[in-house]
């Protein structure tokens, strides 16, 4: 019974969870106007600049590499290695198993050896750098520790506690098939699935959307075309009130006597 | 060249007393907002958030994806200089995002403090006063945040919330009303602006011996010039630098006496004002009925 909830029920509701929640979250965003251009200099003036910029954005941080090496270092590295591993992964999800994806194996495997090093970089210096103590979060630690518990309970079942490939790629093209199979796996499997899924879970709702929330950042998608005129979708008209000395007019008969006061 | 820059050791609560004096009453008549704060003060700010959450994204998205890697931090000169950890545009953009969280986010109303989600209240509200205006708003940070996260988003946003429940600083709604009073920040009446013009027009004939004009409220003139009200009170050279050039190139300009100030402090107010000073800036093209507007600060 728990097992068939483990492995029938929870990944689709992982799954569900997962997406809808992504889906919700761009939603939110991208229903919200932008009102002003607040593109930070020195800034496209294109669209091809501003996927160039996104792009860029993505793949090497270069804000990050200005701001703090140590931090880009570890920072970058970590996602590089990430995509390694996940990569790697395609080969328990795809059968036959792509030529590339057999190809990256190795490079995904070291990926998931050396992927510890950024991880436990990024929690120390949360934990010793003073100023890092201050702003961080509960949830900081948490995606943190996750990503660590996912990374060695991976690691231990590579190296140490095997689990049946077989039973595991069945396992799993069952779930993508939807077909259930009840199948005898080993509690370190077990342990990483479920660390997974809570990632994945708490995903969305979290600060782990920060990738797809770049994308939507005004500062980031916005162009530098300050010869158009930008129009903000919910401009409302202003009135002056009666203790303004708006418009010109009543500006100019208000002021113009006691101008002529001073003269004299 | 890159200059190394010292990394202050944490003075918590360092400028924590250092607030700015709070807004007088005949000021907020004239902008519109609340004499003084708002007996329903915490529902008109909720309120008031709900509707900047829905206008802006950039202040629902830099609340929401913030990671707290720290590249921000130690590029603050507010932080460098003091030392007091809510400085760090990460802790300054917190101030928000707890109450941000708290009221308007599932994980914040269901894990609470856990979540570093807080209630809005007399405290929340002294931090927010403190130090959302000692952030001057100059985007450093957003340069160097991998998400081009932009503090000046969210510390505008938050000076709109309180604006709404008539909390504000002598400073800025002082400037703001003397703009619907004279024109520009500084309290320059026409009579004076005119009176300066004349001065550096005869200043530079004694100096250059040349007849460079400085002309006021011409109407007909193909661009009027707004410049900051400092240019002719302060920076004298750059109001000259202005005349010169427009002499050098021929081209007949002007200023006006109801509309002569680039800088708009409404920015540091709220969207009404900001658009309210910027509309002078059409109105006075039209009353002298110019072609082109010159205007920065």
């Amino acid at each position: 019974m728990g097992k068939t909830i483990l492995f029938g029920i929870l990944p689709y509701i992982t799954a569900g969870i997962f997406f809808l929640g992504i889906l919700y979250r761009f939603s939110v965003w991208m229903r919200t106007p932008v009102p002003l251009r607040i593109v930070t200099t020195p800034g496209p003036k294109t669209r091809t600049g501003v996927l160039w910029r996104l792009i860029g954005d993505v793949l090497w941080f270069p804000n990050l590499f200005r701001a703090d090496r140590s931090l880009w270092v570890a920072g970058w590295s970590f996602h590089i290695l990430l995509w390694l591993v996940l990569l790697r992964h395609l080969r328990y999800f795809l059968y036959p198993v792509p030529e590339w994806v057999a190809g990256i194996q190795t490079a995904g495997l070291y990926a998931g050896y050396f992927i510890p090093i950024p991880l436990i970089f990024l929690l120390a210096r949360r934990l010793l750098i003073d100023r890092m103590l201050f702003v961080s979060i509960l949830g900081d630690y948490v995606a943190l520790i996750l990503l660590l518990s996912i990374t060695f309970s991976g690691l231990l079942m590579k190296l140490f506690f095997r689990a049946d490939l077989i039973d595991v790629k069945a396992l799993i093209h069952g779930l993508t098939h939807f077909r259930y199979l009840s199948l005898d796996v080993p509690w370190l499997f077990i342990l990483h699935f479920l660390f997974v899924t809570t990632l994945l879970i708490y995903f969305p709702f979290s600060k782990l959307m920060h990738g797809g929330g770049l994308l939507l950042s005004p500062t980031r998608n916005q162009r530098a075309n300050f010869e158009e005129r930008f129009i903000n979708p919910w401009d409302f008209s202003v009135d002056y009130n009666d203790h303004n000395l708006s418009t010109p007019e009543k500006y100019r008969e208000t002021l113009g006597e006691s101008r002529e006061g001073q003269k004299g | 060249m890159r200059m190394p820059v010292s990394v202050p050791e944490l003075r918590m609560g360092a400028s924590s007393r250092q607030k700015c004096h709070p807004a007088k009453e005949k000021d907020m008549v004239k902008i519109d907002l609340p004499k003084e704060r708002a007996r329903d003060w915490k529902e008109t700010m909720l309120k008031k958030m709900a509707e900047v959450l829905d206008r802006y994204r950039s202040v629902r998205l830099f609340l929401d994806i913030c990671v707290k890697c720290g590249a921000c931090a130690d590029k603050c000169q507010f932080f460098l200089g003091t030392g007091d950890p809510k400085n760090m545009p990460v802790a300054r953009a917190d101030l928000l995002r707890k109450v941000y969280k708290r009221y308007f986010t599932l994980g914040g109303k269901i894990w609470g403090r856990a979540n570093e989600a807080e209630e809005l209240d007399e405290r929340v509200l002294d931090e927010w006063v403190t130090y959302f205006y000692q952030c001057s708003q100059c985007r450093r940070c957003s340069v160097f945040c991998p998400y081009g996260i932009d503090t000046a988003e969210i510390t505008m946003a938050a000076r709109e919330i309180m604006a709404a429940a008539g909390v504000a600083t002598k400073y800025v709604t002082e400037v703001v009303a003397k703009v619907y009073d004279t024109g520009n920040n500084l309290g320059i009446g026409p009579a004076a602006w005119k009176d300066m013009s004349a001065f550096l027009e005869e200043d530079l004939k004694e100096l250059e011996g040349v007849d460079i004009r400085f002309p006021v409220d011409t109407v007909g003139a193909e661009v009027l010039l707004v410049p900051p009200s400092a240019d002719i009170f302060a920076n004298t050279n750059t109001m000259i630098g202005y005349a010169k050039m427009f002499h050098a190139a021929g081209i007949s300009w002007t200023t006006s006496t109801y509309c002569n100030e680039g800088g708009n402090f409404g920015l540091f107010l709220n969207y009404a004002n900001l658009k309210k000073i910027n509309n002078r800036i059409i109105e006075a093209a039209r009353e002298l009925k110019v072609k082109k507007i010159y205007w920065g600060e």
